[in-house]
Formats: structure tokens, sequence, C-alpha cells
């Protein structure tokens, strides 16, 4: 006997609800929450670690790193004196907020103000899970193609901050900076871009106003 | 590639559905086992149909649900240009959401389902399986 049951059922739900409570965590800790996103060697870990050491002083910032395998990237970060804390995701192409909700009870961080999620090196699978993060950046450096943004439309288009990275490398590489800028206007209007060459410092500090900006524009929106 | 991810939490959500259904009507009782499952994915949802199916498949093999057959209904999206007054076909692949002929924003509907539409199941003698049974396809990583 077989019997047809009308589910009707959003099947990220799970992981929609997981990421609600995240959202609502982090909102009642005051912490501003980034899920930094980019295809792998785009330059994540470089800029974190650029951008934290800089924070470091005057901002409490934890960071959570997902990767296949290593802890390498989170020994990175905590070579700045800054805390983090590695997820190996064994196998799976993205975080989700399962996972997340787990590492940082792993982590046990101490209220972070600022919280960056480094997802895995995806252009494609992080953009479908929500993190309870308050937006996402993506990076995209000048030695890959400039034309990117239409090769991973759902990326760029979800992407509230556009990082344009590894410009001091501009002279040798054949990437068209103003090309690149309007596919991902194309895609995502109110995109906001910034150029940045972590290894010589250049951007870094134009990136960590914005982050403050948000940080104190989203305690000013709790207190009301 | 998240379709076996996407897969796994079909498979749950699926005998989560019989389970609350058999628990409903104890007098049923046994365990029932899937037929047929139907997904609606829609084209802006960043989940590809055959992929899903094969993930699907490596999914139920081996355990009580094998054979369960996975139906995938596409929806999808419609685009329209409010200046030109006009639907808009999208290029293969392109997420344009400006109007290729005037620039006005498009309005976009559809696309975006990832949705459990339908469980068909056979009811069976035996204990019910658990929500989770792909020891397989471990997805909780290392800690």
């Amino acid at each position: 006997m077989s019997e047809i049951i009308e589910v009707r059922r959003r099947l990220l739900e799970a992981n929609d609800a997981r990421a609600a409570g995240l959202r609502e965590q982090f909102r009642g800790a005051g912490t501003l929450a980034v899920d930094v996103v980019s295809s792998p060697g785009a330059g994540k870990t470089t800029l974190l670690e650029q951008t934290v050491a800089r924070l470091r002083g005057r901002r409490r910032c934890a960071v959570l790193v997902g990767d296949v395998a290593t802890e390498n990237d989170a020994r990175r970060i905590r070579a700045a004196q800054v805390p983090a804390h590695q997820i190996v995701t064994g196998g799976a192409c993205h975080l989700d907020a399962h996972l997340v909700a787990d590492g940082l009870a792993a982590a046990r961080f101490d209220q972070p103000e600022l919280l960056f999620l480094e997802n895995v090196g995806n252009l494609v699978c992080p953009a479908s899970y929500d993190l309870g993060e308050d937006f996402k950046a993506v990076l995209l450096s000048v030695t890959e193609g400039d034309d990117k943004p239409e090769k991973y439309p759902a990326m760029f288009a979800r992407a509230e901050v556009c990082l344009l990275t590894k410009t001091d490398l501009l002279p040798h590489v054949p990437f068209d900076l103003e090309a690149a800028r309007a596919r991902v206007l194309a895609l995502n209007p109110s995109v906001r871009f910034l150029e940045v060459a972590a290894l010589d410092g250049s951007g870094v500090d134009a990136w960590c106003a914005l982050l403050e900006e948000r940080l104190e524009a989203k305690r000013v929106g709790a207190r009301v | 590639m998240h379709e076996t991810g996407i897969a796994l939490d079909i498979l749950s959500s699926a005998r989560a559905a019989v389970r609350a259904r058999l628990e409903e009507e104890a007098e049923l009782g046994g365990r029932g086992r899937l037929v047929t499952v139907k997904v609606a994915i829609g084209e802006l949802a960043a989940v590809e149909p055959e992929l899903l199916r094969l993930a699907w498949e490596a999914a139920v093999a081996g355990g009580p649900d094998a054979g369960a057959r996975l139906e995938v209904r596409w929806c999808p999206t419609h685009r329209r240009c409010p200046a030109c007054a006009a639907p808009k076909d999208r290029a293969e692949g392109s997420w344009m959401p400006l109007c290729p002929d005037c620039g006005a924003p498009l309005q976009v509907e559809g696309g975006q389902e990832l949705d459990l539409e339908s469980v068909e199941f056979d009811h069976e003698d035996g204990e019910p399986a658990p929500p989770d049974a792909a020891p397989h396809l471990q997805r909780s990583p290392r800690p």
C-alpha cells in the first residue's frame, strides 16, 4: 500500500533556522560577522592577517576558518595574536550554519566585536548557505580572469562588498579593472568596491574603516 | 558540488515526513519505505539537477530506501522589463538583473525554489528507518 504526503518545505530550512539563531546571537553580543568568500588563492587569509593585525589594538577580532584539510590558515591568524579556530570540513566544499555554530562552540571566542568567517575557497556552493553573517565580502584577485563575475554570478550578486585584491600586480597582468567592475555592477548595482594589495598593505585601512563603520552602525541600530 | 549535502537533506526531510505520518496514525505500525520524492529546484538555486540525481542515488544506495526515485521539478525564472513592458529571456548562464535593451532593473519572479514537495512511501512491516541513515555519506566534519 503506497501513500503520498504533501510536504512543501524549504530544503535549507534547517540551515536557515540555525543561521537565524546565529544572527540573533551575534546581535545580542554586538558582533559584526563577515562571511569572506573567494576562489582558492585570491588572498583571503593574507587579507585577514593584515586586517586583524591593524584592528588588534582597538577591536576584539576572531576568525573562524573553513578548509577541507589542514590547520594552516588558523595558525597564520594566530601568529598575528588574534584568536582563530579551524573548521576542517573533511571534504565539504563550503561552510554551513551548523558547522559555524559547532565551530564557535568549540572555539569559545571571548565575545568578539568583529568575527570573520573565512569560507572554503569556492565561488559556487558558499553562495547558497546563510551563516548568520551581516554581509558577504567577495574577493576577486587581479591574477584571475576579469570575467569571473560572469562565470560565478550568484556569489557576486549576493556579496555586499567586492574586494579587488593583489592590485600591486596590475602592471604585470592583463586584468582589466574597469571591465571587472562593470561586470560586478551589472549583477549587483549596489555593491561596494575596495582595491587592496594586502602584501604591501595598500587599501587595507579603507577595508578596516568600512568594517568599523558597519560595526558602529550595527550597535547604534541595536540600541534604538 | 554541494549537491551531496542537499541530497542528504532531502533524504532526512523525507524520512522525517514519513515518520511523522506514521506516528500520526500509530495503528498503521511498521515503517515506510520511500518510493518517490519530489523536489522543486529553481533556476537561481545554484543546484544542478543531474548532479543532485547522482547524489541521491548514492545517498539511498544500500540503505532502507534503496531504489527510491527523486523527481526534480525545474522552476525557471521569469524576467520582465517594466520600461520595455516585455518579458526578457536570459542568455544561458547569465544572471543579468538589468534589461539588456534599456538598462532598467528587471522584475524577477521565481527561480529561488529549493523545496521538498511531496513524499510517496510504501507501508512495510519492520522498524522505522532513522532519519539520517546514510552512514557511507558521513557529512559531519572531523572536530
